[in-house]
Formats: C-alpha cells, structure tokens, sequence
C-alpha cells in the first residue's frame, strides 16, 4: 500500500476547486479524480469532503444541482462558479509562494 | 451586482433552513452517501472483478462511518457560529496559559480597572439612580422638600428640609388636586422586641396610605388601613418585614396576632411584607412598618395629641405621586400655596417654598456633597479604566511584536486574515473576562469598604450577585476586550507570510510604534489629571482640619439620655439632668461637664429672637439664629471663648434676671454701634427681657465654610423645656476611649428602660468632613495605581526601544560613548513620552478644574503647588522607569553585542 499523505490545513478547499475546474462532478467522482490525480497519494476522508464541499458551497463559489450520473443514478453534482473560479487562482498562487519560500529554507545550508 | 444579491438571498436561505430544518439536510446528504457507497462498490466490482456483495463490503469499509460524516457536516452548518468561536476560545485559552506571567498582569490590571468601576457603580447607581423595588411609578413619586431662604433680597442661604410637621402634612393633602396619592414616612432606629431579645434595628412608621405607592402585596396577612392610622395614637397594629419574620418567627404563620414591642408600644402583627420590599430606605430596609399616628404618640417631645397639630415640631417626611401629566412645576406651585396657607406670619422664619424633589435622599433637591464627590470618584473610575484598558493595548501590541514569527507561520499554513483576526480578538476579551471576573473579586472585597463609607453601612447586598452591576461588568468586559485587542488584532491580521518569511525579521511598523507612544501619553497625560485631583483633596482635607471651628472637639464626647417611653414631668426631667451632670462630673476621667441643648451639625434649635425697636418680620429676614441652653462651664468644656462680658454662671437661675450670650456675629449685627451687654432680647413667649451678660467667638454650627454664626444661648436653668436637653463632657484620655466608661457611670441614673447614648463630638463633625475625607483617600490610591501602571507601560517601551538598539548602542560605545550619554539616551525617551504625557494631562486638569471648585475646601482648583507636585512627581517615576533599562544598554559589552549580528 502506498503511503498516503495527510492533508495540510486549506489545502482541500484547493484541491476540490482544482477538480472541479474541469468539469463538474459529484462527491464520490471527487474523491475518486483526486486519488487519480495524485497517484493515489492523496486520499480526501469522506468525513471531511462532505463538509468541505457545504463550506464551499456557503461561501459561494461552488453550487450543487441533483441530476444523474453515468449510471442512471440520482445524484448530486457540484459545479464551478466564476467566484470560485478566482478563489482557486488566488489560492494556487498563494501556494505557489509558500512552496517556493519552504523550498528555499530547505536547500540552505 | 443583482446576482450578487440573489446569491446572497439564496445563502441566507439556506442558511435559515439548515438551522430551522437540520432534518431536510440530512436527508439529502443520505442519498449523497448512499450513492457514493453504490458507486464506490461499482467501481471495485469493475477493477477488481469481485462479487457485488464484496465490493459493497469493502466500500462500507473504505467510508469508514456514516455517522462520523453527518455529524461533521451538521458542524459544518449549523453550528459554524458557535464552533468558530468554541475553537477560538480554546485556541486563546492554550494561548493564555503558554504565557502565564502576561496573562496575570493584563488579567490584574483588568481587574483593577473593572474592579474600581463595579465597586464605584453600584455605589453610585443607588445613590442617584435606582428606584427602590417595587415602586409603582418611579418617575411620578417625589420627596416633598420646604427651601427656606431666610434672606431671600440676598438670594441665598438656602437650606432644604424634608421632615416637616403632620399638621402641614394634613394641610397639603386636603387642598392640593394634582396628587394621586400622599404619604407620610419616617425611618428610626427603634429597640425592637422585649429583654434580652430586644434590638436596635430601622423602623419605617408610616402612614397607611405609603403601602398603595408600592406593588407589594402582603407576604402574609395585611397592611395597616387608614382607620388603624387615625390620630391622636393610632391603632397598635405592625407590619414586619420579611426578614423579620423568617428571623424571629421562622416564617410561621401563627406569626399573625403575635404582639411585639417595638420601641414603648406593644404592637400586634397584622401582616408581612414580600420578600425584598425595603420601603424607601435600600440601605437601611425597616424591620417593620408601624402606622406613624402610634408612632408619634409615643414621641417624648410632645404633650399627647400635640404632635397633631402644632407646626412646631417636624419628625416625618411627604411623599407624593403625582397625576399623570401633571407638570412639576404646577404641582410645586401648588404645594408652595398650600404651606403658606398654614403659615404662622409671626413664627421665626418666613413661609418656604415647596420643592417637589427626588425620593433617593442623596439626590434630593440638589446633590449632596457626598453624592458630588461619589460621580467624581465615578469618572475617577472611568479614567482608571482608560489608563488599565491603555496598558493593556500597549501589552497587547509587545505580546504581537513577539508573536509574528508564529502569527506568519500559520498564515502561511492557510489560517484566513479572519481567522487570525477573530483568534487575537478572542484573546483580548477572553482576557477581559478573566479580569471581569477577578475584577468583582476585588470590588466585592474592597469594594465593601467604599461602599460602607458612601452608603449608610445597613444590609449591603453583595455585588456579584447584583444584576446591574454585573451588566455593566459584562459590557466593561465586551469594550475593554475589543478596544485593546483590536489594533494587535489587526495588525497580526495584516501579517503577510510570504514577504515574513522570506524577507527576514522586521521591527515595529509605524502604526503600532504610534500606537504604543499614543498610549503611553494617554497614560501619563490621565496619571497627571489623577494625581491633580488627589493633590486639590488632600490639600482641602488638611484646610479643613486646621479650620479654627470655635470650639475643640477633639476630647468632647456628647450624652443624649433616650427616654424609651418613660413619662417624666419638667420637674423630673430637671432633676434628671442635675444627677447626670453631678456623676458625670465625679467620674476621674472627666474634667469638666456640662448641660446643652444644641449641637453642631446636628441638633438645631429655633426661636422667635425679638429686641425692642425692631418688628420681628425685619428681624426674621436677618437670618436664623439658633438657640441654645446652657448650664455654667459650658463654654470652657466646649473651648469656645467669650470675647466680651461673662459666660452663663450659677446664678442664672429661674428667678434671678434673665441672663443670655449671643455670638459675635450676633451682636454685630444686631448693635453695630452700642455696646451689646446688657440689651434687652425676649426669647419665644417670654414676657421679661433676659439681658446679655456676655459675646462669645463665632463657631462652625451649620456649615464648615461661610457659617454665618448666628448662635445665642440662654441659661440651662432659664430655659423651658429641659427634656430635649444633653450633657456635653470634656474628658482626659482619648475621647473614643472614654466613651464605653461614660456609658456605665451614667448609665445606673436612667430610670426604667431609658438608656443613654454617648457620642464622640468629633463623630458629629466628621460626618461634615467624609466628603473630603473619602476624595482624598479615593483620589490618591487610584493616582498612584495610574502611575504605577503608567511606570510600568513606560519601562516596557524604552525596553523594547534598548533591546532594538542594541547593535547601534555597541557601535557607539564601541566608538567612544561614554556610559552616561548612553544612559540618557534612554532616560531622554522616557522623560520626553512623560513630559508630554503630563503637559496633556495638566492642560485637561487646569480645563476641567472648575467643575471641581465646589468641592474644594479653601483651595484654588487651580493651586499652582498641586500641579507642579503632580507634574514633577510623574517626571521622577518616569526616570526612574526608563533609568532601569538604560542603564542595562550602557553596560553592554560591545564585543559581544557586534558578535551577536
């Protein structure tokens, strides 16, 4: 099994945005792009995707809207707003920032 | 921007709906795991080529609760709110307890702000504001007060009286229509109960129509009626209070018919009044209600049945509630009219004018000095809590200089600005609470001690458990928390991580290096106002101690017999006194003794005063002269001296021609050109003249400043009405001392019940004093609090200052410096931020000083001496606060301080 890695705080809602940037999806297809995306490395636990997605959902940048899936099951699916869609900019550059200032401390000798 | 709008409708809603209909979120978040579970199983049966039921099992397995997810998604929504702040909380709690020494010194001196306050406010609060409980209509009940003016061409010599004679009572009653309801009330300490159970406690007599001002219906049986208050001795029947009867009849029942005497009556209970009712008197709630026609009956100063109708005696006080709508000034106009109706135009004083004035006794028609002084020390307390809310911000802001680096970290671990902002702001009140809290500690326990100098020291309820003061502690706490915490707050808010901690450590930035100099002027700057003001009441304090009063108080103690219903004829009451006067005068202790009637600020006599030529409405507008009567050696036991003639000697008996001393300014006034020994002056009814035999010094009888000094006496053997009269002693030993001693030698002459009390005459006259007294001790304590903390404030800034020097001192010294410029370097800060701070505070003392005028003593509110003590008191704190740093900066090596870089 590989080893997974644990979320760093805030760094799901950017995560979920990324996903979503693509097109829209429901919980589990979320869950399910993320492990893909990230080589099974990361695993989003069920008990804090849901309430993510309703923190992003209040905040405005997501919407949800039942429809059905592939399969012909009623579901619930989650879409980008143009709201969120700055957030996840904002948020990647911060990131990006911070990545590049934690690379730098670890490479000095 | 109308999509923003619907947007934020639609939030809204579901907002409501997941506070109002959890149920409906559930549901739909169900079907939303019921579908990822179905679909997760999907999924493996299709990679892993699995049974469906397998797959189900494994799905289940990789959800890992259901209950788990539904109970964080409720947190999610619907307890946001709570959980933000319940993290924060825990979050500012952890926080607290890393740094303890910080937190105890904000949480003390918190406390000391909003303790000082709590104590102040609930003092203040019952003196000026708060009705008593249960009042029917607060706002339509008044105290009836008569303004005599005897000198109205000058317009002055005002004086307020709220005790005035049933007869004017009757009257006013009778003619008035703007009153919904009158009432007569007296409070006396009354000996309550029989024997070995009886016990001095306030007594409300009153009339039977005093219960319909209240919504107090009877605990148990009744009120007293109005045929039960029916002059001339009324119908013995008591009211107890509450307390009263839980004490002394265990709340039984069969309390109802039980007799009990109270003073010389034995009364029969009737009734109870509900728990809480305290009458009129907070501070000193009656242990009964008795109607005040049995009351007066058994008053010693009247034949029976006088005290109904003559106006000469006063012993109860007017209540009335006016009709709704009625104009006070209408209604006082009308009580005006209905007293000089009543008026006797040949009596010694001319008709007053009727004031419908406040029922808080310290408010009155006008604010007593105590009740001035007890706002002052209110707005004291605000300043205490301004320079306490300063220190803390200034601690606040070095706490956050400290913490940045932490502060940046976590930002940049994805803590939003909000969040950093609400976790700072929780911190700052959480704080606050703590010094709430603690701060009602100290109020409850020092507070007492304020408040049993400013109240009367009856049943004082306890602070903590008073609900208005507590609001005012919570709202204290709300503003104390936010305003100190919010600059730190934001500008740890506005940390940016990225540029922290990339670029390095920065030093203070503008704001809060402003911020922290802004408090410590506003420190400094409200120390100085402080200490003006504790400088203008000491030096009142030690004025009135060295006012020359016209008699010595110090050794004198004053006996006053108390009759407790015992009869005595004018004989007997005679013969009483000369015994008392003969024991008194064999005790070792005593040097002299003497028989009086009046006594300084406290006992006050009034005569018709009339001399031949003059028409006694010319002489009534000169003033009030007060009458005393004396017996021989009075003057030398008081120490007031005769300036011209004789005092009041043996001879001066009835028979012998009458004899009367009058005071300097008396004769004066009265005999500007002749010689005033031997005029001729008839006193009341008299029909012979008493002639004056001698002038004594002026004394302080009615007031410390400008007393006008209008004070006769005639002999103790001339005069007609010898059972109000006492005895004063000049004693020995220390006056407090000899008290007891008195008691029980005097005390085995009393016939019956009748008891005797014996007060020290500086007892008397520091009641006049407490004013001064109380600003004094007030004013300096928190003054010296104020600089304290100002001190404190001053030490951490040029610490910090030092400490971000450092390098820069090392380069100086190694350059040359010597210790000494370096050590001013620092000093110079600190005596700048000081001076400033004091000029600030000295202009807004010298701006405000004149509010301050009338409770000064013989010293200017602008006393040059105070201010300057003042400034240069806080300028040598100042040094010394910022010396203690500097110096460590002048001692540094600079090897090491460079190396350090």
């Amino acid at each position: 099994v590989a080893e997974r890695a644990d979320l760093l705080q805030g760094t799901l809602d950017l995560l979920i945005l990324k996903t979503l940037a693509l097109s829209p999806l429901h919980g589990w297809g979320i869950s399910k792009r993320l492990r893909e995306m990230s080589s099974e490395a990361l695993a989003v636990g069920q008990g804090s995707l849901y309430p993510a997605l309703y923190r992003l959902e209040d905040r405005g940048w997501i919407r949800s809207d039942w429809g059905t899936s592939a399969e012909g099951k009623r579901a619930k699916f989650y879409t980008l707003l143009p709201a969120g869609r700055k957030q996840f900019a904002a948020e990647r550059e911060r990131w990006r920032l911070f990545t590049t200032a934690v690379e730098q401390v670890l490479r000095a000798t | 921007v109308s999509e923003a709008l619907l947007r934020l409708v639609k939030r809204l809603g579901r907002r409501f709906r997941a506070l109002t209909m959890p149920a409906s979120f559930d549901r739909e978040l169900d079907e939303e795991m019921r579908f990822h579970i179905e679909a997760e199983a999907a999924d493996l049966v299709r990679l892993h080529g699995i049974p469906p039921a397998e797959g189900r099992r494994r799905a289940l397995a990789a959800f890992r609760g259901m209950t788990q997810t539904r109970e964080a998604h409720r947190e999610a929504r619907g307890g946001a709110v709570f959980d933000t702040i319940a993290r924060n909380v825990r979050y500012a709690g952890r926080s607290v307890r890393r740094r303890p020494g910080f937190a105890a010194a904000v949480v003390l001196t918190i406390a000391l702000g909003i303790g000082a306050n709590a104590a102040t406010f609930s003092v203040i609060d019952r003196l000026l504001f708060r009705p008593p409980p249960m009042l029917r209509e607060p706002s339509l009940v008044h105290r009836v007060y008569l303004a005599y003016s005897s000198r109205p061409e000058l317009g002055r010599e005002v004086s307020y009286h709220e005790i005035m004679p049933f007869a004017r009572y009757k009257d006013i009653t009778t003619v008035t229509h703007f009153f919904a309801r009158t009432a007569m009330d007296g409070n006396a300490v009354l000996a309550v109960g029989d024997g070995a159970n009886a016990r001095e406690a306030p007594v409300g007599a009153v009339s039977a129509s005093f219960f319909g001002f209240f919504d107090a219906p009877p605990a148990l049986g009744r009120y007293f009626s109005a045929q039960e208050d029916m002059p001339p001795s009324g119908t013995p029947v008591a009211v107890l209070s509450y307390g009263l009867w839980q004490t002394r009849f265990a709340g039984r029942s069969d309390a109802l018919g039980a007799p009990l005497r109270i003073g010389a009556t034995l009364y029969t209970v009737v009734g109870v009044t509900p728990r809480g009712f305290v009458g009129l008197w907070p501070e000193d709630p009656p242990a009964a209600f008795v109607p005040i026609s049995s009351y007066a009956a058994g008053l010693p100063f009247w034949a029976p049945g006088e005290a109904w109708w003559t106006t000469a005696g006063s012993f109860a006080s007017m209540l009335v509630e006016l009709k709704p709508g009625i104009p006070i000034a209408a209604a006082e106009a009308e009580l005006t009219d209905a007293v000089d109706r009543g008026w006797n135009p040949r009596g010694p004083v001319l008709p007053p004018r009727a004031i419908a004035g406040s029922f808080l006794s310290d408010r009155g028609p006008t604010h007593t000095s105590l009740a001035k002084v007890a706002s002052l020390i209110g707005g004291m307390g605000l300043i205490v809590l301004l320079i306490a809310g300063a220190n803390v911000a200034n601690l606040l802001l070095a706490r956050f200089l400290s913490r940045r680096p932490e502060i940046a970290v976590r930002r940049a671990l994805g803590a939003s600005r909000s969040r950093v902002l609400s976790e700072a702001l929780t911190e700052s009140v959480l704080l606050a609470a703590l010094g709430g809290l603690a701060g009602l500690v100290l109020a409850q326990a020092g507070g007492s001690a304020l408040r049993s100098a400013l109240v009367s020291p009856g049943a004082l309820s306890p602070i903590a458990g008073d609900p208005q003061t507590l609001i005012f502690v919570g709202l204290a706490v709300v503003a104390v928390g936010v305003l100190t915490g919010l600059l730190p707050a934001s500008e740890a808010a506005q940390v940016d991580p990225v540029r922290y901690l990339t670029a390095g450590r920065h030093g203070e930035t503008r704001r809060v290096s402003w911020a922290r100099g802004a408090l410590l002027l506003t420190q400094t700057g409200l120390s100085a106002v402080l200490l003006v003001g504790a400088g203008l009441f000491v030096r009142s304090l030690a004025n009135v101690r060295q006012l020359h009063l016209g008699y010595e108080p110090t050794r004198v103690l004053t006996v006053h017999p108390d009759m407790r219903g015992v009869r005595l004829d004018s004989a007997q009451n005679v013969s009483l006194r000369q015994r008392l006067l003969v024991a008194a005068q064999h005790v070792p202790d005593v040097e002299r003794a003497a028989l009086n009637l009046a006594l300084p600020f406290h006992d006050r006599w009034l005569a018709e005063f009339q001399i031949p030529g003059m028409d006694s409405a010319d002489r009534i507008k000169l003033g009030l002269f007060y009458l005393d009567a004396v017996s021989p050696d009075y003057f030398a036991t008081l120490g007031t001296r005769i300036v011209r003639g004789r005092g009041i000697q043996a001879g001066d008996v009835a028979g012998a021609p009458g004899a009367i001393v009058v005071s300097q300014s008396i004769a004066k006034l009265l005999w500007p050109r002749q010689d005033p020994i031997g005029q001729c002056v008839r006193i009341a009814s008299d029909k012979a003249c008493r002639y004056v035999v001698g002038v004594s010094e002026d004394i302080k009888f009615t007031q410390l400043s400008d007393d006008p000094g209008f004070v006769y006496y005639v002999s103790a053997a001339q005069y007609w009405s010898p059972k109000a009269m006492g005895l004063v002693l000049l004693v020995r030993g220390d006056a407090a001392h000899e008290r007891e001693v008195i008691r029980r030698a005097l005390q085995p002459d009393m016939p019956g019940d009748s008891y005797l009390t014996v007060t020290p005459l500086d007892d008397l006259i520091g009641q006049q004093t407490r004013s001064w007294r109380l600003g004094a001790t007030m004013f300096t304590v928190s003054g010296l609090l104020a600089l304290t903390l100002a001190a404190i404030g001053l030490y951490g800034v040029i610490s910090y200052t030092v400490a971000r020097r450092t390098h820069e001192i090392g380069v100086r010294i190694t350059l040359g410096a010597r210790a000494g410029s370096v050590l001013w370097l620092g000093v110079r800060q600190g005596l700048l931020l000081a001076g400033l701070g004091t000029s600030i505070g000295v202009l807004v003392a010298v701006a405000f000083a004149r509010s301050f005028a009338p409770l000064m003593f013989n010293e200017s509110p602008w006393d040059p001496l105070v201010y300057l003590t003042a400034a240069g008191l806080i300028l040598t704190v100042a040094a010394a606060a910022s010396i203690i740093p500097a110096g460590r900066a002048a001692r540094l090596d600079p090897s090491v301080t460079l190396r350090s870089e």
